[in-house]
């Protein structure tokens, strides 16, 4: 019972700290916004039994990615530019596919009773860095080199762009 | 326990609340944030999966994980290409980036 | 099978090369003098070909039996014959792409740029390869961030950074819309693995799956630009450096066929019957959107940037067939669309060395003025028109053909329809070559040798082809039978 509390808690303020973020017209709102919501859902993880990915969520998300988005926006004073979009028929649009979709999740979800409870307990150790670790450099080996390339190449091209010219453009 | 149900509810609330953000923002900056709800709620739906359907191997940590990390990375580049633009335009609002006309 | 970690290294094999070479070039960059950096160009040249005698040597080895397919990196990726073949098409439109950003005015040499396209090249690689969901994702991304930076790589012009910040918003956007139908597709079955996710579908309620296929395909269609998942395309086509775009508009969109076309056969064929409807229709927007808009078009990239979604719907005609014979059409058009494409570009990119614009009027009097490059602009035109003699005609008779086989007749005749409309702006690009006048005709036009070279490949590898078109579509056919 106390988890059901807590998590009908934690997904009430999950949904309006998103809601939150996207009506906000501040920019530095919207992103704090944000992170109170990938802590909250850091604390999912650690309820679903996953503290790992908890832990990174809150280290590089929480922490690092939106660190970089808070520098970005104050740095090009940003802030301000906000509000919803001038295009009228994009936010109806955009209010009625989000409707849609979460409408026509609900119906599948309600109509297919199979997945209400676990299946089964995960085995121990089974959320613990050790067994992803091993994962990681076993079976998932190629995917996890590529992400070394990826954020090489995010990295370089970052760089590169954003870069200050100097005065002769050089 | 809590039934998977909720999970993906809220899970599917954020995406949703996510692609409104997209299409509805217009700063630049704030739309990458809503595509990084959109990923964290990706990520609460593939743990959730995981936890109650497919306990037995790790495949939704991990992938979670990959995504994380695809995450980080599409930030940094989107920024660098916001700040490109900033110094080009003094905006990073795309109703006036529109140079080319589509 | 327990695989040796040779197998496992001999799948990447091509890949590894190009890491190698990225890394060389980081070294050479730092070497070479301020005044020597276009040198840089024949560094990644040379990376490129290294892994494309490296992926030549390998994709024999398939085709001849001597080396048979199998999966490697605990079914990350697939060593077959179809993965060989998508790679010599990304690496030679790599090779190609560097040849005519040498000269080109408006990019400064340097060593990021060439790394980003190896790596984009490298991905793309990986994407023809990839059997499960986590490497598809990870490929997809690794490509989209480095050709996004490249959109945006002129980083002084407001276009090119425009047109990087539009691509990576959309293809962000459309990539986390396809994550969303990959972790719903993970919820399903509990797998990963294209082969098992296969199995595992064939229990599950229809719609549910078509539920995770709808949004696993927008991503899929923004790679290859079809119609209504296009609208990022005549405006980074037009704001992108142009090499980079003749890069986007062949590489990017192959690789987009490539993940398309195994994953639609390999973990979807239980719910053929859903997706090939969807492709049909797709394929007929797709190539009559491309088209109509392609006729009002004046600037040059713009209107090769319809043409190529109207190339994208043949090529989706292909996929709808559903047979062998129809994913043989697609490999066989996608490899002729490459050299076509990359010659339209080519010339354009001189076009704008010597103008400084890329208007369809400045291609004025080009016939007199350059008589060479008006003909290798004329025979890519005719041959993306499918006219008959030249091996486009052959490519879109394979995807109608196709089409007609497995009973999608109107899309056949859809098609047919759709050639013609679209051979009406081909010559109207030709007509400005050969019939305007211009009071520029007397001044020589510039090309620099890489690009002459892209020029002399490119538009020799169509007439070659035009001739050897039966062993090509003998080599697609076998490509098409190792999924």
């Amino acid at each position: 019972m106390g988890e059901l509390i807590a998590f009908y808690l934690l997904a009430g303020i999950a949904v309006a700290t998103a809601l939150a973020m996207v009506i906000t017209r501040n920019a530095v709102h919207s992103a704090l916004f944000l992170v109170l919501n990938l802590v909250v859902v850091a604390v999912f993880y650690l309820l679903l039994g996953a503290p790992f990915v908890a832990m990174v969520q809150i280290a590089v998300y929480a922490g690092a990615v939106m660190v970089l988005f808070l520098f970005v926006i104050m740095m090009l004073g940003a802030e301000r530019v906000g509000g919803t979009t001038g295009l009228r028929w994009q936010v109806p649009l955009a209010g009625a596919l989000g409707a849609a979709l979460i409408g026509g999740t609900l119906f599948a979800f309600l109509r297919a009773p199979a997945g209400l409870a676990p299946v089964g307990s995960p085995p121990v150790p089974f959320g613990d860095p050790a067994a992803i670790g091993e994962r990681l450099l076993t079976t998932y080996v190629l995917p996890f080199e590529i992400t070394s390339v990826l954020l090489l190449i995010a990295m370089i091209g970052a760089v590169v762009l954003a870069r200050d010219s100097g005065p002769e453009g050089k | 326990m809590v039934p998977l149900t909720w999970y993906l509810l809220v899970a599917t609330a954020l995406f949703c609340i996510g692609v409104y953000g997209v299409l509805a923002r217009r700063n630049a900056i704030a739309i990458l944030m809503a595509i990084e709800l959109m990923l964290n709620a990706v990520n609460l739906s593939l743990v959730a999966f995981w936890r109650y359907l497919h306990p037995t191997a790790t495949t939704g940590q991990v992938f979670a994980l990959f995504v994380l990390v695809v995450a980080a990375a599409e930030a940094a580049a989107g920024l660098a290409l916001i700040i490109s633009i900033y110094r080009n335009r003094e905006t990073v609002d795309v109703e006036n980036i529109d140079l080319l006309k589509g | 099978m327990e695989l040796s970690w040779w197998a496992h290294l001999w799948s990447v094999l091509p890949e590894i090369v190009l890491v190698l070479a990225a890394a060389l070039m980081m070294a050479v960059d730092a070497w070479l003098p301020e005044g020597r950096k276009r040198e840089l160009g024949y560094w990644a040249i040379g990376g490129l070909a290294a892994a494309l005698t490296v992926t030549a040597v390998q994709a024999a080895q398939l085709a001849g039996g001597i080396a048979v397919p199998y999966e490697a990196f605990g079914g990350s990726v697939r060593a077959d014959l179809a993965a060989m073949l998508f790679r010599v098409i990304f690496l030679l439109a790599g090779i190609l792409t560097v040849a005519i950003s040498m000269d080109f005015r408006p990019l400064r040499q340097s060593g990021e740029y060439y790394i980003l396209l190896l790596i984009s090249v490298l991905g793309m690689g990986l994407m023809g390869a990839a059997v499960n969901l986590v490497m598809l994702y990870l490929a997809l991304e690794t490509v989209g961030i480095a050709l996004y930076l490249l959109a945006g790589y002129l980083r002084d012009t407001p276009r090119s950074a425009e047109a990087g910040l539009k691509y990576f918003l959309f293809g962000v956007f459309s990539s986390t819309i396809m994550l969303y139908g990959l972790a719903l597709i993970y919820g399903f079955t509990g797998e990963i693995a294209y082969a098992r996710i296969a199995q595992a579908l064939a229990g599950l309620p229809a719609p549910a799956v078509m539920a995770a296929l709808l949004l696993i395909l927008v991503g899929f269609g923004f790679k290859v630009s079809a119609v209504p998942f296009h609208f990022w395309t005549p405006d980074v086509y037009e704001g992108a450096p142009t090499p980079v775009t003749a890069f986007i508009s062949v590489a990017s969109k192959a690789a987009g066929f490539a993940v398309l076309i195994r994953a639609m056969i390999e973990a979807f064929p239980t719910a053929q019957a859903n997706w090939v409807a969807i492709m049909a229709a797709l394929a007929f927007v797709t190539m009559t959107v491309g088209n109509l808009l392609a006729i009002p078009q004046r600037n040059l990239k713009r209107l090769l940037a319809y043409s190529s979604i109207a190339q994208a719907g043949y090529i989706l005609i292909g996929i709808a067939a559903a047979s062998p014979l129809g994913v043989a059409a697609s490999i066989f058009y996608l490899g002729i669309y490459t050299l076509m494409n990359i010659a339209a570009f080519a010339v354009a990119v001189i076009m704008t060395n010597v103008t400084g614009s890329e208007e369809i009027r400045d291609l004025a009097g080009l016939s007199r003025r350059s008589p060479g490059l008006a003909l290798a602009m004329l025979a890519a035109l005719l041959s993306l028109g499918g006219i008959p003699p030249l091996v486009g005609f052959f490519a879109k008779l394979l995807v109608f053909a196709a089409a007609i086989e497995s009973g999608l007749l109107w899309l056949a005749i859809a098609g047919v329809l759709n050639a013609m409309v679209a051979f009406y702006y081909y010559i109207m690009v030709a007509r400005a070559m050969y019939v305007d006048r211009s009071p520029e005709e007397e001044k020589p036009v510039w090309i620099s040798r890489p690009a002459r070279f892209t020029l002399w490949f490119t538009v020799a590898g169509v007439l070659l082809l035009t001739v050897l078109v039966y062993p090509l579509y003998l080599l697609a056919q076998m490509a098409a039978q190792a999924f």
